[in-house]
């Protein structure tokens, strides 16, 4: 008990970072996540081969490979970028490929009557999509979306392997000098599963409040 | 690095197997009397909210100090087996319930036992349903086993970073390496799509 007290200081820098990390990089996953979705459905031959040829790339590397590549090149490049910054941009840029599915899918299973009773009434396809298909979306990406983030939160995790000081890195610190494994891994996976738990919670309520009833 | 690769399919191979299996002891028990469901509601609960690098912390330096010292491939492939074991338990569940109540019904109109119709109608299609959500639990397999790096297995990643420290040529390593697992996972995600078209679901 003692030995929490002791660290919480510790601890809470930690936390500090995974939430701050977790956010930017849920910010930067949805942007483009949305930006790529878009793209896959509407963009021309050209930017839609790209964007897909990205997205299967990125899916089929490891995050922590893409993390190991991004450190190394800063470090080989002489760039003076803090880590925790980049490693925020790779963990958001690794899940707006899979953001990008979920707002994909989101938009795709919007009946195609929405589609054309738009059209019909005059609108454009930006107005089609804005007014009449967006909100219908919504409700199928609520809970996907929340789900996506959970993997966001425990992805930063991967970020203590190149000594930045989130829940992870400063559990590993504390276990190397007080060789208290169990307790200290304990109380890290119980903050991670606080966190995550309480964001299924709200994937689980948005998926009954708003979400599409079978 | 080619070294590695065989470890890392190894890995690959053993935990995509056991996480099958394991899948299905947890189904087993979340479906069985209210201690086990409580205990494994828990369990699924735990093993998806936490990072699968702090699962293999825990077991790799915990088994340190109970006097048991795992290798790292044996704490990784605990880790891997353990938490992807629930992800697939969900899917497997999502894949029953997938299947029509009435194909239960009809089943047991026919005058199949409860057991039987399970077995015999239900899970054939269950199946069909769980193929391609068990083809990207698949690849996440195969890309988390790069964590195991951490734990000192000497695997494709580990391998990657000490030659990138004793080298100049870092971008090569890295692009090599990152091509290796586009390969790896490519294989496989074709192997699931030719099962896919064999025996996967038709709407």
């Amino acid at each position: 008990m003692d030995l929490i007290i002791l660290s919480l200081p510790l601890f809470m820098k930690g936390l500090h970072n995974t939430l701050l990390m977790s956010l930017g990089a849920t910010v930067i996953a949805t942007v483009l996540g949305v930006v790529f979705a878009l793209i896959q459905i509407f963009g021309n031959i050209f930017f839609r081969a790209l964007v897909e040829i990205f997205l299967y790339l990125i899916r089929g590397i490891p995050l922590l490979v893409l993390l190991f590549t991004m450190y190394y090149a800063l470090l080989y490049m002489g760039f003076r970028i803090d880590p925790l910054v980049g490693g925020t941009v790779v963990i958001g840029i690794y899940f707006a490929a899979f953001m990008a599915e979920v707002f994909r899918g989101g938009l795709l299973s919007v009946a195609r009557g929405q589609w054309e009773a738009g059209y019909a009434l005059g609108l454009r396809t930006k107005g089609v999509v804005l007014n009449i298909i967006t909100y219908q979306a919504l409700k199928v990406i609520g809970a996907p979306y929340v789900n996506t983030v959970i993997m966001v939160v425990k992805g930063t995790s991967l970020v203590a392997v190149i000594g930045i000081t989130e829940l992870t890195f400063v559990g590993r610190q504390i276990v190397e000098r007080t060789l208290e494994p169990f307790l200290i891994f304990g109380v890290v996976a119980g903050i991670y599963v606080v966190i995550c738990y309480s964001l299924s919670l709200l994937a689980r309520y948005l998926e009954r409040k708003i979400g599409y009833v079978n | 690095m080619l070294e590695g690769l065989t470890v890392t399919l190894l890995l690959s191979i053993l935990a995509i197997l056991f996480s099958g299996v394991w899948g299905v002891l947890v189904l087993l028990a979340l479906r069985a009397n209210q201690l086990f469901r409580v205990v494994g509601r828990i369990y699924v609960e735990i093993m998806r909210n936490t990072p699968i690098i702090v699962i293999m912390f825990f077991i790799f330096f915990g088994s340190g100090i109970l006097g048991a010292p795992m290798t790292g491939f044996a704490a990784g492939l605990l880790s891997l087996v353990l938490q992807n074991g629930a992800y697939i338990a969900e899917i497997y569940r999502g894949g029953i319930q997938g299947v029509s109540k009435r194909q239960f019904e009809a089943g047991m109109a026919l005058g199949f036992l409860p057991r039987q119709t399970f077995l015999l109608i239900v899970l054939p299609q269950a199946i069909r349903k769980v193929i391609a959500p068990l083809g990207t639990q698949g690849v996440m397999i195969i890309k988390d086993t790069a964590i195991v790096a951490t734990i000192s297995v000497a695997e494709m990643t580990f391998q990657a970073r000490l030659l990138a420290d004793r080298t100049a040529a870092v971008f090569e390593i890295f692009i090599a390496l990152a091509g290796l697992y586009i390969i790896v996972t490519s294989i496989f995600n074709l192997g699931v799509r030719v099962l896919e078209r064999k025996y996967g679901y038709k709407n």
